[in-house]
């Protein structure tokens, strides 16, 4: 692969004794939108705790716009940008407010202006004097990403980002996204279950079953070889055990 | 972005944050309060004497009597401060077990631990931070509190202080900083270790109740009622072998009696026989144990589970 942005190698997690994330090793290109694929517990979670820098690997390591999250996390959190699957911020605060303390401590120069412009990016500038305690999911969410962005980093993690929302909130989003990779170049890394997401929004996929990376291509691979969207839930269907035991049903 | 930068932005952002929080704005407001209290009992205990003495000065000279000496110069006039030593003892170090709480359990609370975590800030940043945001909290308590003694003093022209005196009015404050100190530490770290909310206030309150009002009982004889009268609290212990026994094994760990003994030395106001090494002993401990809960508050929050960072409620 030409110009890996992520590139992971034998990343593993486990907690107490079991676990979590197996011997990941695969790399993803500047550019894509991947879409990472699996059923609930399937470590999806725990690997973007340790890409992000939030949680230490028990062995292995990635390095992520060149700066390795083991020995340069610092220069990791510098370039990257994490919207986790429930958004939470200070409630008490306005959205604006919140947007420019994290804008400052993202080492943003002008704080203020980057916070309009980041708003203006993803139209909320009218709800952005209102307090977040305010705010439904889906208002929520685009402030959490609005927070994700502020720094314009190169690689963007997605935690299960349509988690909650409305069809409305989910084309905003997916709209958002495909904007980010557009616009700015941004990488995006995307946790989600949910096959249809994968299919409208991402470039490529891996499939994630009980640790392990069972499945990785490009989706003009996927396509190329399974058809629709529907070829492509039986896929995931069989490659994960849980939906091996739906199709035995 | 530097880590000093970003240190600072978490430290003033901590201060905003605890200074919205209304039981913050509560607690300060009544130490205030209590300040300005102990001041004015002080202003008026020392007019009324001296007022009651201009008359019978008067009197003494128009039936050609001998005029005594003043009274109110024969105690000292820092003592007039004796009232607020029980007022940081109590609602002091009370206030600042909730600002220390404050600080940690809102990012816990909002759970915007991991967005923090992201960020290009180590966790000795965020630890420094956050320990930076109490001492400018306390401090400035304290420095109100100060700037209010400060003013009793020149309003009393009968109290003028020497320069030794003031030294020693800014050590007590520098005193009861360090004792505020100690307890805002401790609810930063139990804030930072403690799963839920509840408990990460409960644990500092609970230690905070036993220096009070526990350990005082057992090592020196003071009753709880007794402990928030300022002189009654410095009477020495019955000569008995509990009460050696007890003030061997827990005096060291009595710091509610240490901060009391060292602040009566300060203000001049210790009774005979209970000078000597021992106010040097207790400022000693006073400041050993603020230093290991600030280790134990830096070890906290340099430890705390940055992936959820949530509370139990």
């Amino acid at each position: 692969m030409s110009n890996p942005v992520i590139s992971i190698q034998h990343l593993t997690q486990t907690f107490r004794g079991a676990t979590a994330v197996d011997d990941l090793t695969f790399d993803i290109a500047e550019g894509e939108v991947f879409g990472f694929l699996g059923h609930n517990g399937a470590g999806k979670t725990s690997t973007i705790h340790m890409l992000t820098t939030l949680a230490p690997p028990a062995s292995g390591t990635a390095v992520i716009a060149g700066c390795d999250i083991s020995t340069d996390p610092m220069g990791v959190r510098r370039a990257i940008g994490y919207v986790p699957e429930n958004v939470r911020l200070y409630d008490a605060l306005t959205g604006r407010e919140n947007l420019k303390f994290f804008a400052k401590l993202s080492g943003v120069d002008d704080p203020a202006k980057r916070v309009d412009e980041t708003l203006d990016l993803l139209d909320c500038k009218d709800i952005a004097d209102r307090r977040v305690g305010d705010y439904s999911k889906g208002l929520r969410q685009r402030i959490g990403l609005a927070q994700a962005v502020l720094h314009r980093p190169k690689v963007l993690f997605l935690d299960e980002p349509t988690s909650g929302l409305d069809p409305m909130g989910i084309k905003m989003l997916r709209d958002i996204v495909a904007r980010l990779n557009r616009e700015f170049g941004m990488t995006i890394f995307m946790n989600t279950h949910l096959v249809s997401e994968i299919a409208r929004t991402c470039t490529s996929i891996g499939v994630l079953s009980h640790g392990r990376l069972v499945y990785h291509d490009t989706m003009k691979a996927v396509t190329a070889r399974y058809g629709d969207d529907a070829a492509l839930e039986e896929l995931y269907l069989s490659l994960t055990p849980v939906g091996r035991l739906a199709g035995a049903a | 972005m530097t880590s000093y930068s970003a240190t600072t932005t978490i430290a003033a952002h901590a201060v905003r944050l605890a200074l919205r929080e209304r039981m913050v704005a509560l607690l300060g407001l009544l130490f205030i309060a209590l300040v300005v209290i102990s001041a004015w009992l002080g202003w008026s205990a020392t007019s009324t004497v001296n007022n009651i003495y201009v008359s019978a000065a008067a009197f003494l000279t128009d039936t050609g009597q001998v005029v005594p000496p003043n009274p109110v110069h024969n105690i000292s006039p820092l003592s007039l401060m004796r009232n607020m030593v029980v007022y940081v003892a109590l609602i002091g170090a009370l206030s600042a077990i909730v600002i220390g709480n404050r600080l940690v359990a809102l990012d816990r609370r909002n759970g915007v631990v991991p967005l923090i975590s992201i960020r290009p800030v180590t966790r000795a940043g965020y630890a420094l931070g956050k320990i930076a945001a109490l001492v400018v909290l306390v401090g400035a308590l304290t420095g109100v509190a100060a700037a209010i003694s400060a003013i009793t003093f020149l309003v009393l022209p009968q109290t003028a202080l020497t320069g030794a005196e003031w030294l020693r009015l800014l050590g007590y404050f520098g005193l009861s900083a360090t004792y505020m100190l100690l307890f805002g530490l401790l609810a930063l770290a139990s804030a930072a270790a403690s799963r839920s909310e509840s408990v990460g206030l409960l644990i500092p309150v609970t230690i905070w109740l036993a220096l009070t009002f526990i350990l005082p009982s057992l090592t020196a004889n003071i009753l709880p009622t007794a402990a928030i009268n300022p002189i009654a609290a410095l009477a020495p212990a019955p000569d008995t072998a509990f009460f050696h026994w007890t003030q061997t094994l827990f005096g060291p760990l009595s710091l509610a009696e240490s901060y009391k003994i060292a602040s009566a030395a300060l203000l001049d106001f210790l009774p005979a026989g209970r000078g000597g090494i021992l106010p040097l002993a207790a400022t000693g401990w006073l400041f050993t144990a603020t230093a290991l809960s600030a280790a134990s508050a830096a070890y906290a929050l340099t430890r705390m589970d940055r992936t959820t960072g949530d509370l139990d409620v």
